[in-house]
């Protein structure tokens, strides 16, 4: 079972870009990683918009980290990534790498 | 597989009562003690205790250093495990942290399990000034330093984000060479990957099933074999799971005993941690027992946006509705809907043979929660002390012998008492 999931994601662009996520993670781009990890999520929910609704809809919102970038969702528009710095901890890329790899692999994107 | 007992020590008001009763606070530490003295009779493997601030009746383990001292007096083998010490420095100055561990460690034989965190509740967070959104960062880089402390002769100094102080030789130093086992509290999954990257034992508080343990054991021991960089000197690859313990001689018996406490359990953990509960807590003047008693089953965990409502136990329990697919919002209804090993002796014992055959390294339990009676907590643990654990003792082994070869080409020293 490969550790990071990222040879499970079905889509080619956005496995090619976790897996460059998991190289930066190892050389210590972390802004790289958090970046990537933001992209895919988005990517996520604006191919399956149906992901955004109702009440689970807001908890996917509120789901992705909040370590500096954080997700938002105003009324009747698509989420965007609002970033409250640009510098990042090596525990905290791993979060939002972890977190990216697993959604998109549970959705089978 | 080993066991441990982790406690919060709860302790919820009276009923009819707006504050406790004078001496309760007194007796339910002093029962706390007799559960642990018995269970390390019986040869249960660990303590872990919490640290949480201003979330009364929730967790009124405000001070584990004290309370784990105390316990390694009255205990001679079980590990004694912080679950976990608040690492962001406005909580715990690193040095500090440093000192009562070394300090736990020595006074214990060398007993000390140090579980390293950041705690997310905003009672606690902004009743220290920590921001929320760094939590993580200070975790991270005062962990870092703590371990430096722990090990370097003379610690050389630091200047970091959050926390800088000169070069000093913080003493004593612990007992355990080069540290005692390093864990972090992972209450989502993308923490036990962080732990695996760094060498750390992950403290999960997720209530897993065996496939989701499963799963993610196999993740945790590849990466602590490919990409590990150890946060300390020596890395403790281990994996824990929370779950509750009430075990009695019939399912029913053990519902009755212990569903009651595991409910309020979750109630008050998602009391403190939803956004629209936990901020607007009126300190020292809530009741929240009462609150818990007054609403009914099916309400309790909807008013924190759990849909599920409260009741029996056992991975089959409960309506049809689909799960909450947040992590932390999974536990809690976990928690509520399923009670973990609440039941026979039998029951427990197949429930914690499929974690068994996941490859669980540990499974505490959390057997003091909500109003629970001392007696009742007692006789479970003789119970499961007697009934169920040692069979498991008898098959460790072979569990070791799996970590080895899961271990096997991996450089790093290794201090873990699994």
């Amino acid at each position: 079972m490969p550790t990071t999931k990222v040879d499970r994601i079905k889509d080619e662009k956005l496995r090619e870009s976790m897996a460059a996520a998991h190289a930066s993670l190892r050389s210590g781009d972390f802004l790289d990683v958090v970046r990537r990890a933001a992209d895919a999520y988005l990517a996520l929910l604006e191919r399956k918009p149906e992901l955004l609704e109702g009440m689970m809809g807001r908890l996917r919102v509120m789901m992705f980290p909040r370590l500096g970038a954080r997700l938002e969702q105003e009324e009747g528009k698509a989420p965007v990534v609002e970033w409250d710095r640009e510098t990042f901890g090596f525990s905290e890329a791993v979060t939002y790498f972890e977190f990216a790899v697993d959604q998109l692999v549970r959705e089978e994107l | 597989m080993k066991f441990g007992l982790f406690y919060e020590h709860q302790l919820p008001k009276p009923y009819d009562a707006d504050d406790w009763d004078p001496d309760q606070e007194h007796r339910l530490f002093k029962d706390a003690l007799e559960q642990l003295e018995l269970a390390d009779k019986l040869g249960f493997d660990y303590v872990f205790e919490v640290e949480h601030h201003f979330l009364e009746e929730y967790a009124h383990s405000t001070a584990p250093e004290v309370f784990l001292a105390a316990v390694s007096q009255r205990t001679k083998n079980m590990r004694l495990g912080h679950g976990i010490t608040l690492m962001p420095p406005r909580y715990n100055h690193p040095a500090r942290v440093a000192e009562r561990i070394a300090t736990l460690d020595l006074v214990s034989d060398g007993r000390v399990e140090f579980g390293t965190g950041e705690s997310s509740s905003e009672m606690e967070l902004g009743g220290f000034g920590v921001d929320r959104d760094e939590k993580k960062l200070m975790w991270e880089e005062a962990t870092r330093q703590c371990v430096r402390m722990m090990t370097e002769t003379p610690y050389g100094g630091y200047e970091g984000a959050y926390f800088g102080m000169p070069e000093r030789n913080v003493i004593p130093k612990p007992l355990q060479k080069p540290h005692p086992p390093l864990w972090v509290a992972s209450s989502r999954r993308e923490t036990t990957m962080v732990a695996a990257r760094l060498g750390m034992g992950s403290l999960g508080f997720a209530f897993e099933t065996p496939d989701e343990a499963h799963e993610r054991v196999a993740q945790y021991f590849q990466l602590v074999r490919e990409e590990c960089t150890p946060i300390g000197i020596a890395i403790n690859p281990a994996l824990a799971i929370i779950s509750s313990l009430m075990c009695c001689e019939t399912d029913e018996e053990a519902m009755a005993k212990g569903v009651e406490g595991t409910q309020f359990f979750s109630y008050s953990l998602g009391y403190y941690y939803a956004p629209t509960t936990g901020p607007n807590h009126r300190p020292g003047r809530e009741n929240i027992y009462r609150r818990f008693k007054d609403t009914p089953e099916e309400e309790r965990m909807a008013m924190f946006g759990l849909r599920r409502r409260l009741g029996g136990f056992g991975a089959g329990g409960g309506d049809s509705e689909t799960e909450p697919e947040d992590e932390v919002q999974r536990a809690l209804w976990r928690a509520a809907q399923r009670g973990g090993c609440i039941g026979s002796s039998d029951f427990i014992r197949e429930t914690l043979r499929k974690y068994e055959d996941a490859h669980l390294d540990t499974m505490i339990f959390v057997a003091q929660s909500g109003a629970r009676k001392h007696e009742d907590i007692m006789d479970s643990i003789q119970r499961f002390g007697t009934e169920v654990l040692p069979e498991f003792k008898e098959r460790h082994e072979h569990h070791q012998k799996w970590r080895e070869e899961q271990l096997a080409g991996v450089e790093y020293e290794v201090n873990s008492s699994i």
